[in-house]
């Protein structure tokens, strides 16, 4: 007698990997972030959480405060005097806005690529060097370059011109750049602000492959403009929008949820208007 | 549409186009004439005496023999010391100003203001500063250091705005990705900031020197004796280039007249030295942006 | 480049590939139960139906999420259409797998017909090569191979015709013509999932050319 079985194997092979709900590890765990600059709110009452080794990422119209929000997260407001940070945000447990926390050390673990490639006028060598100098991870700093090098998909294209100026590569080479140098102080996160809005296409694809390379070893929360991209390689996405109060603009959470259900069926209208284009 | 209605003549203000280019040359003719006349009067008058005579010798009161070597040494010596007062207050000044200061204290908007008119001010003034709070109150006398540190007042100001301008042109976006990767101020400062800032804090540095060997009133002020045959050191009585040719011009021999042209085109060469670096720093540097 | 589209795109592929395969078990496991008036392997195909359910919905629930975040274009927009056709064109398969074994239930104790059930398992057997065929192609981007489906699908069809003047010669036995009639149900279901496979063949054609276009008209 001929018995079919066939346990069926598909929602293993189909799966995105990615851990359900009861196994994502919590790295950011937002409550009530308000973020003002001299008065006036810039963003309100922002709560959510980031998970380990997911791309999360941040998208909504201009003003929205997407990149205000992103810079909280490294404490790269403390650099504007007029801004200051209400509510909290907890790093692993830790506060980060908290009294005895040093910034250098959040900057340590959590590193920064921004929106415009911004490599120093310094060897590539240097460039990569840099962070592991003024932190004094100093041993072996050539294997450090280099495996820095290699994770940002950069070092056969420069392994022999390490000594050149930064300033000599193209753009999406800056970019990647940028990315080994931050990679070199070995971080925990990768925080990203439109880091492909200033590249061709084609640039642009590589740094969405490396994303989802990096992924594997860091967190990545990316602020995007492109909603496409958001959807092309984001697990998680959260989309803000600008809410006018008493006359003042500030920008809102609206919906943060995985990103297909963003894309496909999102809960919010206010979402829904967003990514189907028709947001006025 | 005939060919003739795309040429150049049927548009309206092209003669005054044409007129405006014209002052501008007419302008450069003017500056470029008036600095050529100059040179070749001194030339002129000076060219029989710009020897190895003038050079090594000390002053004396025949022509013939005399030279304006510790007039140079001294305006040298002055300009090394005018390098090491300058630079390090100059420059620290422009860094606490540029990143450390907050803007909004009234007392550094008033640092800021007082920099701004000290520049203006005229250079006698320095020297009668000079002569009464350095000479006389700190009782150094009337000696090459007393000379080196009023030059330094005076084009301190000078200094300070040439390193704030480079300062602040380095793009803030160096600074950020600095501060990202977890380095301190100082850090920031001293590893990205300076080392990108030293091609036009140097060139500021040059040609604040080039002005101040030229000095001639504050240093006649305090005191700039015109008569020294031996060599100059920094705590004893000193005279400088300019003085001398001042002096020189004083006299009625028409042969001093021809030295002090001599002398002139020595100033001159030093001067233009200094322009030349200045220049040549600013352009091997202009690239890495 | 485009390291998660293409993952995507591949696990859908597999996932497809991996529904092809349960279908010709069920198919298969249907033909047996028919051969073997086999009532508990029967119930056994009908059951097995939800797996290939399930099935289908994960990929049209893949194919939504894909076109969605990925917004494919070119050939893998084809490529993405054409896994959407392709997973109904099996899930219809199988549903006709599950009419034959509800069939086979209903006339399992009736003595069959030698000499058709014979020509049902043939026409079975073909139906599992087209669907082998069918799926190969797609695997391999194979366009003649595909068009090679319509003259398989000819034989399909002319023992389909057949099968009707078989029938119409049983003998006067009622239970031996409720048995017949069944069959021609099941010849029909046999023939239908023929030209599911073919529809799969023109999807392949689709894929590689860019233009959708029938094998045949429908005088065929």
């Amino acid at each position: 007698m001929n018995i079919i079985e066939t346990p069926v194997q598909l929602a293993q092979q189909r799966e995105r990997e990615l851990p359900p709900p009861e196994l994502r590890e919590v790295v950011f765990d937002v409550s009530g972030l308000t973020v003002s600059y001299g008065g006036n709110p810039a963003l309100k009452d922002v709560s959510l959480e980031v998970y380990k080794n997911f791309v999360t990422a941040f998208i909504g119209p201009s003003g929205c405060g997407k990149s205000t929000f992103i810079r909280c997260f490294n404490r790269m407001n403390d650099l504007i005097p007029s801004a200051s940070v209400g509510g909290t945000i907890l790093y692993h447990g830790e506060d980060l806005y908290a009294p005895h926390v040093d910034a250098v050390e959040v900057r340590k673990r959590i590193g920064m690529v921004f929106q415009k490639p911004n490599p120093f006028p310094k060897s590539i060598h240097a460039n990569v060097a840099f962070g592991p100098r003024v932190l004094r991870m100093t041993d072996d700093l050539d294997g450090r370059v280099e495996r820095a090098l290699q994770q940002a998909a950069l070092w056969d294209e420069v392994k022999d011109r390490l000594d050149e100026s930064a300033l000599s590569l193209s753009g999406g080479q800056q970019q990647r750049l940028c990315i080994a140098r931050c990679l070199a102080v070995e971080p925990d996160v990768l925080l990203m602000d439109e880091p492909a809005s200033a590249l061709d296409p084609i640039s642009t694809t590589r740094i969405e492959d490396l994303m989802h390379e990096l992924k594997r070893e860091y967190t990545i929360v990316i602020v995007t403009h492109n909603m496409q991209q958001a959807a092309r390689i984001a697990d998680m996405t959260a989309f803000f929008s600008v809410q006018i109060e008493d006359g003042k603009r500030s920008g809102v959470l609206v919906e943060y949820d995985a990103t297909p259900t963003i894309f496909t069926k999102p809960a919010d209208k206010r979402t829904e208007d967003y990514v189907t284009g028709r947001f006025g | 549409m005939s060919a003739a209605a795309l040429s150049a003549g049927r548009r309206r203000g092209v003669w005054r186009g044409r007129i405006f280019v014209a002052l501008l040359l007419l302008s450069m003719a003017v500056g470029l004439l008036a600095l050529g006349t100059l040179c070749v009067d001194v030339l002129q008058r000076g060219l029989a005496y710009f020897d190895s005579v003038l050079l090594t010798n000390g002053p004396s009161s025949d022509p013939d023999i005399a030279g304006a070597r510790p007039a140079i040494l001294a305006t040298l010596y002055l300009g090394v010391l005018l390098i090491l007062f300058t630079v390090p207050i100059g420059v620290g000044t422009a860094i606490y100003l540029e990143e450390y200061a907050d803007r909004h204290r009234w007392y550094n908007r008033l640092l800021e203001l007082n920099i701004q008119n000290l520049a203006a001010v005229p250079s006698i003034v320095y020297g009668i500063l000079g002569l009464a709070f350095l000479v006389r109150g700190l009782g150094l006398g009337r000696v090459l250091l007393a000379g080196a540190l009023i030059l330094t007042l005076l084009v301190l100001p000078t200094v300070i705005i040439a390193a704030r301008e480079a300062i602040r042109a380095v793009p803030s976006s160096i600074r950020e990705g600095a501060y990202a990767l977890g380095a301190t101020q100082w850090q920031v400062v001293s590893r990205q900031v300076l080392p990108a800032a030293i091609p036009g804090i140097a060139t500021g540095s040059i040609l604040a020197l080039a002005r101040a060997i030229g000095e001639t009133a504050p240093l006649i002020l305090i005191g700039a004796l015109t008569f020294i045959s031996f060599n100059p050191t920094v705590m004893g009585p000193f005279t400088a280039l300019p003085v001398q040719i001042y002096n020189w011009t004083k006299l009625p021999d028409e042969k001093f007249k021809a030295l002090a042209a001599a002398a002139i085109i020595v100033l001159l060469i030093m001067v233009l030295l200094l322009n030349a670096a200045a220049i040549w720093l600013r352009n091997r540097y202009q690239k890495r942006w | 480049m485009r390291i998660s589209l293409q993952e995507e795109l591949d696990q859908l592929e597999a996932a497809l590939q991996e529904e092809g395969a349960l279908v010709l078990r069920a198919l298969r496991g249907c033909l047996n139960s028919l051969a073997r008036h086999d009532v508990e392997l029967a119930d056994e195909v009908i059951a097995f139906d939800d797996e290939v359910d399930e099935t289908y919905v994960a990929i049209e629930a893949g194919i939504q999420s894909l076109l969605a975040r990925q917004t494919p274009v070119a050939i893998d927009l084809r490529n993405v259409l054409a896994i959407l056709h392709i997973n109904l064109h099996l899930e219809r398969m199988a549903d006709y797998c599950v009419t034959v074994a509800k069939l086979t239930k209903l006339v399992h104790d009736t003595p069959p017909d030698e000499t058709l059930a014979e020509a049902l398992e043939d026409m079975g057997t073909r139906a599992e090569e087209m669907i082998h065929a069918a799926l190969d192609s797609f695997a391999n981007r194979d366009v003649e191979s595909a068009e090679s489906l319509v003259d398989m699908d000819e034989l399909i069809d002319a023992a389909n015709r057949r099968v009707v003047h078989q029938i119409l010669s049983l003998s006067a036995d009622p239970d031996l013509r409720e048995w017949g009639l069944r069959m021609l149900l099941v010849s029909r279901c046999l023939e239908r999932i023929g030209d599911h496979a073919v529809d799969i063949g023109e999807q392949t054609a689709f894929l590689v050319s860019g233009q959708f276009r029938e094998f045949t008209d429908a005088s065929h």
